[in-house]
């Protein structure tokens, strides 16, 4: 992409202002980074206002409803005051259409958004193929650098290039009904199979020992992990399905024993509203699980009707009720799960690369971290994992993240969400099928499409 | 030569006046559409037969140059299994709602009718509502309905005590997904098929259905043979309507999926190319389903258009 002198002017302009108001609040990540090399030297820039950038807008998407309003505001208003004349909007897109979307408007530079949100194990999908621009390494350095969650940096590298940098993490835990594991007698199990057997014996008729959805893979993949097995292997320079190996098929095989004995719900439900299910009823009907696994904002969902009945109170003030533990490993301790969690880029296409990347400096910055941190998304600077707090449901969020994994980080990945497959493969074990099959019958299938065929 | 002779020779002559001389208005009414046809729909639908001869993935979206590969796109379609069963799905669904629709179209256009006026608005505004309820809204209120948990149909059905039918998920076979799928097509479809039809039935004079009764016809004979022939050409215009839209569902059978359900068992051809372009990022190939549908959709249609334009003719 040609920069023209006048984007010049406006780079060094924003850089200068920048520079000047983060040395005024003196709480960014690194206040006196020198400016970054998009600086053109020859632009003679003014110090106070930058009159290019007037009228400018960049937008950015975030993905779901993830970011909360107080976050976005924050940008908003940030951006405005860092870079006089251009505006930030922010949209919002749902993360069931956000491929697609991304895939139509990325390469379009006239309706590209800037910056954009993408998850985890989306990234690998488009930073294959150029749709990002690359992140210079000064650029990393003064964001965050090795303080980034590397296992995101990882999924948004590509042939050794940084395009796409961590956005926050999530995890996922179990919530569980204090008062119904106690009176049936049952602790908080220290092994997987100590707690697929619990809840089996907690199963009735009309109440999940452990409610899961069939198709629910993104919780269900955490079984796998726990049995060490992985879900595809990059081989000779290419990428392999390893539903096959015999620890995945432990691990599966796991997950259909728990589901079959201890979940009422269809094997065709994916990701629900778990959280519905384990509080009581409006009406004071008995809760229709006694263990779900979320992530952990679910906690706000969760906990006893408040008096005037239009709300929950905090689960937190109701500890003999509801609970929460880290999914136990095989032989103890704790499984890893699978990490949520976003990445953000900038556009390959994008016209204002440089304001972009002043938005990328807002997002690093201390006070936006501690914000995400504070608003229960792990962030992407781990210098600041103590904003989260150190309450038993921050303690379990980091204790869970650090051993959790992701999805491979093969081109293809993207793909085979967006076709549902793992959907189905988990559906089909859910159906109580032979494991050792389904799984050679899905390798066969995924192979290819990992590999972006 | 005598008067009539002379006027039919005037009315010639001002015939051959007319033609002379050019009018530009029908040109204009003509040429409108057409450039707006050529730069709406030939553009796009010049690019997709392109793609479709194209190995065009991911990285092509992002600017690689495309490789020419034949008909390879086509034969890979030929060749998936998936496919083939997709598309007799799509074909069984297409005719079972494209009938039901227009049989019970025509039995509520007939209804309409017969009654008194005031229920016939009532008929009427009720099949307008339910014909502008947008597609995303009719699909999540049958998601609703049928919901396994907390779905009304459920609750009902248990209250007439069917009792196996609490927590029955509907969307979980692909059977009970296409009851679902063909009651919320019907339910879209029949009010625009009971208003066309029942503006064919007032085109039916009067005096031939008086004469009919006078001559003893009974209401059978009447139907069958009277006003069915006069109806014949709307009815053959919207079943051939129903039988195109119907072959190109797409967003209802997408938001039935999003509640849980069995996916691939479930697509139908516009869901195959969704899943084929934008879940895969294979455009070639969904290029070439696309044209498939095309070619299909122009083969189903032929009969009846060259039947309409006999009848045009005649």
């Amino acid at each position: 992409m040609k920069r023209t002198r006048l984007a010049a002017v406006a780079a060094s302009a924003m850089t200068i202002a920048l520079a000047l108001s983060a040395c005024g609040n003196g709480d960014t990540a690194s206040p006196d980074t020198p400016a970054p090399e998009t600086t053109a030297p020859e632009a003679d820039a003014p110090e106070t206002e930058a009159p290019e950038v007037d009228g400018v807008t960049i937008t950015m998407w975030v993905a779901g409803a993830d970011t909360p309003q107080e976050l976005r505001d924050w940008l908003i208003e940030n951006f405005a005051a860092q870079n006089p004349g251009a505006t930030l909007v922010i949209e919002e897109q749902g993360w069931g259409d956000l491929v697609p979307q991304l895939t139509t408007a990325l390469p379009d530079p006239n309706n590209t958004p800037d910056v954009v949100e993408i998850g985890n194990t989306q990234a690998p999908t488009f930073t294959s193929v150029g749709a990002f621009r690359p992140i210079s390494d000064a650029l990393f350095q003064e964001l965050g650098g090795s303080a980034l969650l590397p296992s995101f940096v990882e999924a948004g590298t590509h042939d050794g290039q940084i395009y796409a940098l961590p956005y926050y993490f999530g995890s996922r835990y179990m919530f569980y009904r204090s008062d119904i594991w106690t009176e049936a007698g049952l602790s908080v199990p220290s092994t997987l199979g100590e707690f697929t057997e619990s809840a089996a014996a907690l199963r009735t008729g009309s109440m999940s020992g452990f409610a899961i959805g069939g198709q629910d893979w993104r919780n269900g993949i955490s079984w796998v992990f726990a049995h060490d097995g992985d879900l595809a292997r990059f081989e000779d320079g290419a990428w392999v399905s390893t539903l096959s190996d015999p620890n995945t098929v432990a691990g599966l095989t796991a997950w259909q024993e728990l589901f079959t004995s201890a979940s009422n719900l269809p094997a065709t439900d994916r990701d629900v509203a778990y959280w519905d299910f384990i509080n009581d009823g409006v009406d004071g009907e008995p809760p229709l699980a006694a263990t779900i696994m979320a992530p952990g904002w679910a906690r706000w969902s969760i906990g006893p009707l408040n008096e005037a009945g239009d709300g929950r109170e905090n689960m937190a003030d109701f500890p003999e009720m509801f609970d929460i533990f880290a999914l136990p490993g095989v032989n103890g301790g704790i499984a890893p799960v699978f990490a949520g969690g976003s990445n953000v880029a900038i556009s390959a296409q994008s016209q204002h690369p440089e304001l972009a990347e002043n938005l990328l400096r807002l997002i690093f910055s201390a006070d936006y971290q501690r914000m995400l941190g504070a608003n229960g998304l792990g962030p992407a600077n781990e210098n600041y994992a103590d904003s989260m707090g150190d309450d038993k449901f921050a303690r379990t969020m980091i204790e869970t993240a650090f051993a959790s994994r992701l999805t491979p980080a093969a081109p293809g990945w993207a793909a085979i969400e967006g076709a549902l497959v793992y959907e189905e493969l988990f559906q089909a074990i859910a159906e109580g099928g032979d494991v050792a099959a389904i799984a050679a019958e899905f390798d066969a299938r995924l192979t290819p499409m990992l590999n972006g065929n | 030569m005598t008067a009539v002779e002379s006027q039919v020779m005037a009315r010639v002559e001002s015939q051959v006046i007319r033609q002379r001389r050019k009018p530009v208005a029908p040109y204009l009414l003509v040429g409108a559409p057409i450039v707006v046809l050529l730069a709406g729909m030939g553009y796009p639908f010049i690019q997709q037969i392109i793609t479709s001869f194209q190995g065009f993935g991911m990285a092509q979206q992002f600017g690689a140059p495309a490789e020419f590969v034949g008909f390879q796109n086509y034969l890979n379609i030929f060749a998936d299994p998936r496919f083939i069963s997709v598309l007799w799905r799509s074909l069984l669904f297409c005719a079972i709602t494209s009938l039901l629709i227009v049989g019970l179209g025509l039995l509520v256009a007939l209804l309409m009718r017969a009654v008194h006026t005031w229920v016939k608005v009532v008929i009427q505004v009720t099949l307008l509502l339910a014909w502008a309820t947008p597609v995303i809204a009719s699909a999540t209120v049958f998601r609703w309905l049928f919901n396994d948990r907390t779905g009304v149909v459920n609750y009902l059905l248990v209250r007439l005590g069917f009792d196996g039918m609490a927590g029955y998920a509907w969307f979980s076979r692909p059977f009970t997904f296409f009851v679902v799928a063909v009651a919320l097509i019907v339910w879209m479809g029949v009010p625009f098929v009971a208003m066309s039809l029942y503006a064919g039935l007032t085109q039916v004079p009067d005096e031939i259905l008086e004469a009919a009764k006078i001559d003893g016809a009974s209401a059978n004979q009447i139907l069958w043979r009277i006003i069915m022939p006069l109806v014949k050409p709307v009815m053959a215009i919207v079943l051939l309507l129903q039988l195109i839209w119907n072959l190109r569902v797409f967003a209802q059978i997408r938001l039935l999926q999003d509640g849980g359900a069995p996916v691939s068992d479930t697509n139908l051809l516009g869901n195959f190319i969704f899943e084929l372009g934008m879940g895969r990022h294979n455009f070639g190939q969904a290029a070439a389903v696309s044209i498939i549908v095309l070619l299909l959709t122009i083969l189903i249609s032929a009969p009846y258009v060259r039947q309409l334009m006999k009848e045009d003719a005649a």
